[in-house]
């Protein structure tokens, strides 16, 4: 009984894999992100493929599984560091069926499958998120944070609250696809570009 | 807020009905359905508060190292193995991270997220959050590897952990006397189980301190544990305490004359640590925020959990510590039918408001204005692999209010509004595991201007043809859509909210030969063909909070 999520036709691009990217999002370096089908980029997210490895060749720096929202203006950042005198970004894996809700920024390493991120959350660099956990609304998670598999973090710095139920896979997984299926152009609208 | 619909464990309460909604009883009670098992053999809901928790494994929620149960004890529950070396910040409880000194600039100016055993001794552990550093508790090292080691000495030279390590010394002989008071006895209640060192410190207590009573977990008094405790009770001989916790000499903490004095030159409450900071210590610690100490990580465990009653295993976690797969899984949301509910005036008042741009758009709370009758949805998802068919009723009865309650009050009680349900039984169809993947099918329930539309079959027939809205709404996949109606008499205040009882009849596959031992949700239609079973539960909806309109209560319309 949920509501369809409209968008005004035109405002996002599908992709052969289903991939819906809001044209108003900033996708930089391309060529540099892998996006896994049915996957949204909402409107003013910014994602840092440009921000690659130093070094000749092709080279993946942010990946997304399938059925993953990039919600309203997030910010997805590789991660850095300075190694033994050298500075380098670092890839950032993200998983199947992972939620990342508004204006939240994401600098983590890996992220699992099943997983909810909160609005408006800071996830340090290098952060590890395991399978089916979730990170609150507001919280922040220092640099180099791990969340093991199902927990539940929340606060400032974000601290394990509680575990996530045993069906969180289950409920996860019905949550991405229902919102993928709920997203769609509003029939009532002319298409933007019309306008 | 949207309306919410939960599920009722009847664990907490001595007969089958729940309290009713208004009570505070009543939130402990309903759970959300994923938030629920069920046992096939009890046939019963189980819940969170009422299943018997097991440990099947313990690991670092840091290194994710798996800590064998064996070196658990022998490490007192705390991550030590790890080559990682976890430590929590005494200050904010974020993870330690091993530095050298003059850690080298990245940029930020933090010292860099991974450590290389490069850098110059002495290395010491660092937050990268509120950049507390254990060089100013005066503790470093020479190495950045085995800290915990290091550590550990200093842990257990403090006078009360010696003081412990003497206690269970002492206790020893009598524990391994005493029989094993684990895996006794099925079919009784899971409070039986009592820790043998809970036992022998109760049992000491009861001794030492008049009027103190052992401590006796009901039921558990009653047989077996009662007759031994007594005979075991005068075998525990004197402790004599080497060390007067509280009084352990100049260190503060112990509410000697130096804490006062501490407190006395306090200049900022920050000089103070937290009660959180002090809160997880097993002894006292000083209450000097300049004085605390890196905090070694608690292990976190995987569990499994069985029935109460049967014990037969509800969840069985799969040994690897990240896994998120289940050996056993008996969850009630495969078994019961999933409703959620909606409000199709606050959905449409929802449509509206994001379709003018606002796509973030949330429910607002409290959209219903007394003294108007407002439509409501429930939607039924059948998990079975056969069609249900459901039945629903209001749990109408009144809370006995209390006795020397006004006359007034009594009135208030009485409920604000009436709830109408169909009548009728409704069926669902089976669930199919293709739908699951049918992305393109249109899930978006209904139109509100299209009710007697596809299969709804008994939308309304007795109101009159005035409304038509109770009834079955939309059928599809395996989704049953009824309306029913809540009308909100003018004088109502508070929520909407009550107890609806769900009956669903199904097709059994066996013969239950448990049934006669007394099952009284479920019963069975013996002379049909195939044989027909039915599941009954009880849910709590909750509408929302009614709205008045006016405070002198002259609105008009
Ligand atoms: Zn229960
Ligand atoms: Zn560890
Ligand atoms: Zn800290
Ligand atoms: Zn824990
Ligand atoms: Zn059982």
């Amino acid at each position: 009984m949920d509501l369809p999520i409209y968008y005004v036709r035109g405002e996002y691009i599908e992709t052969d894999t289903g991939n819906k990217v809001s044209r108003k999002a900033t996708i930089a370096g391309p060529q540099n992100i892998i996006l896994g089908g049915k996957t949204v980029i909402a409107n003013g997210a910014i994602i840092r493929g440009d921000l690659r490895r130093t070094g000749a060749g092709h080279a993946v720096v942010i990946s997304l599984g399938r059925y993953c929202l990039v919600g309203e203006g997030c910010i997805m950042r590789p991660p850095y560091k300075t190694y033994r005198g050298n500075f380098n970004y670092y890839p950032m894996k993200v998983g199947d069926h992972v939620h990342i809700g508004a204006n939240t920024v994401v600098e983590a390493a890996q992220i699992g499958n099943h997983v909810e991120i909160g609005k408006n959350c800071v996830i340090g660099k290098f952060t590890i998120i395991k399978d089916c956990a979730k990170i609150a609304d507001n919280t922040v998670i220092p640099p180099n944070t791990v969340i093991p598999a199902l927990s539940l973090f929340a606060g400032s710095p974000g601290q394990f609250v509680e575990d996530m139920p045993e069906s969180t896979q289950e409920m996860v997984e019905a949550m991405t696809k229902g919102y993928y299926t709920r997203f769609q152009p509003d029939p009532s609208l002319p298409p933007a570009n019309t306008r | 807020m949207s309306p919410t619909l939960e599920y009722y464990c009847p664990c907490q309460s001595s007969t089958p009905h729940p309290p009713q909604p208004n009570l505070p009883s009543s939130s402990y009670s309903f759970h959300a359905l994923h938030n629920l098992y069920f046992c096939e053999e009890c046939d019963a809901i189980r819940c969170n508060h009422c299943v018997m928790v097991e440990v099947s494994g313990y690991y670092c929620p840091n290194c994710l190292f798996e800590v064998p149960s064996a070196s658990v004890r022998a490490e007192k529950n705390r991550c030590r193995s790890c080559a990682r070396n976890c430590f929590m910040c005494p200050c904010c409880s974020n993870t330690l991270t091993v530095v050298p000194s003059d850690p080298p600039d990245d940029g930020d100016g933090r010292p860099p997220p991974i450590i290389s055993a490069t850098g110059e001794p002495p290395f010491f552990l660092y937050c990268n959050h509120c950049r507390w550093d254990s060089a100013e508790v005066g503790i470093t090292f020479e190495k950045p590897t085995g800290l915990a080691a290091q550590l550990q000495k200093f842990e257990d030279s403090a006078p009360e952990a010696l003081e412990f390590e003497r206690l269970k010394e002492h206790f020893e002989p009598y524990l391994r006397a005493s029989p094993s008071t684990s895996g006794h006895g099925l079919g009784h209640s899971h409070s039986t189980h009592i820790n043998p060192i809970t036992a022998a410190a109760s049992s000491a207590l009861a001794r030492d301190i008049p009027g103190v009573a052992r401590y006796t977990p009901h039921i558990s008094a009653r047989s077996r544990s009662g007759r031994d405790k007594n005979s075991n009770r005068h075998e525990v001989p004197d402790y004599r305490a080497r060390v007067e916790i509280g009084s352990t000499g100049l260190n503060l903490g112990g509410g000697a004359e130096s804490d006062v004095d501490f407190v006395r030159h306090l200049e900022t409450v920050e000089e103070m640590a937290t009660l959180e900071q002090r809160w997880g210590n097993s002894w006292i610690i000083s209450p000097r925020a300049s004085d605390l100490k890196p905090v070694r990580i608690p292990l976190h465990s995987k569990k499994s959990k069985r029935c109460p009653s049967c014990r037969h295993i509800l969840i069985k976690p799969e040994q690897k510590a990240q896994s998120v797969r289940y050996k056993i899984k008996l969850v009630a949301a495969n078994y019961l039918p999933a409703i959620s509910i909606s409000l199709p005036h606050m959905q449409a008042a929802l449509a509206m408001l994001r379709r003018s741009g606002r796509a973030g758009a949330e429910p607002q709370d409290g959209t219903m204005l007394a003294g108007k009758t407002y439509p409501f949805h429930l939607s039924f998802t059948n998990p079975l692999y056969d069609p249900i068919q459901v039945r629903l009723h209001v749990q109408r009865a009144l809370p006995p209010t209390s006795p020397n309650a006004p006359p007034d009050a009594e009135k208030a009680r009485r409920p604000p509004f009436a709830v109408t349900l169909p009548s009728a039984a409704f069926p669902i169809a089976a669930f199919a595991e293709a739908w699951e993947y049918d992305d393109d099918e249109d899930m978006f329930g209904i139109d509100d201007d299209d009710f007697d539309g596809r299969g709804g079959g008994g939308a309304g027939r007795d109101a009159r043809g005035k409304s038509r809205t109770v009834g079955v709404l939309e059928r599809r996949a395996n989704v049953t859509v009824v309306g029913g109606e809540v009308m909100i008499s003018k004088e109502a205040r508070g929520d909407v909210k009550f107890n609806m009882l769900v009956s669903y009849t199904y097709r059994s596959d066996d013969p239950d030969p448990a049934d006669e031992l007394g099952t009284p949700s479920r019963t069975q239609a013996q002379n049909r063909q195939p044989e027909m079973k039915t599941f009954s539960f009880y849910t709590v909806v909750d509408l929302g909070t009614i709205i008045v309109r006016d405070a002198s209560g002259n609105d008009t319309e």
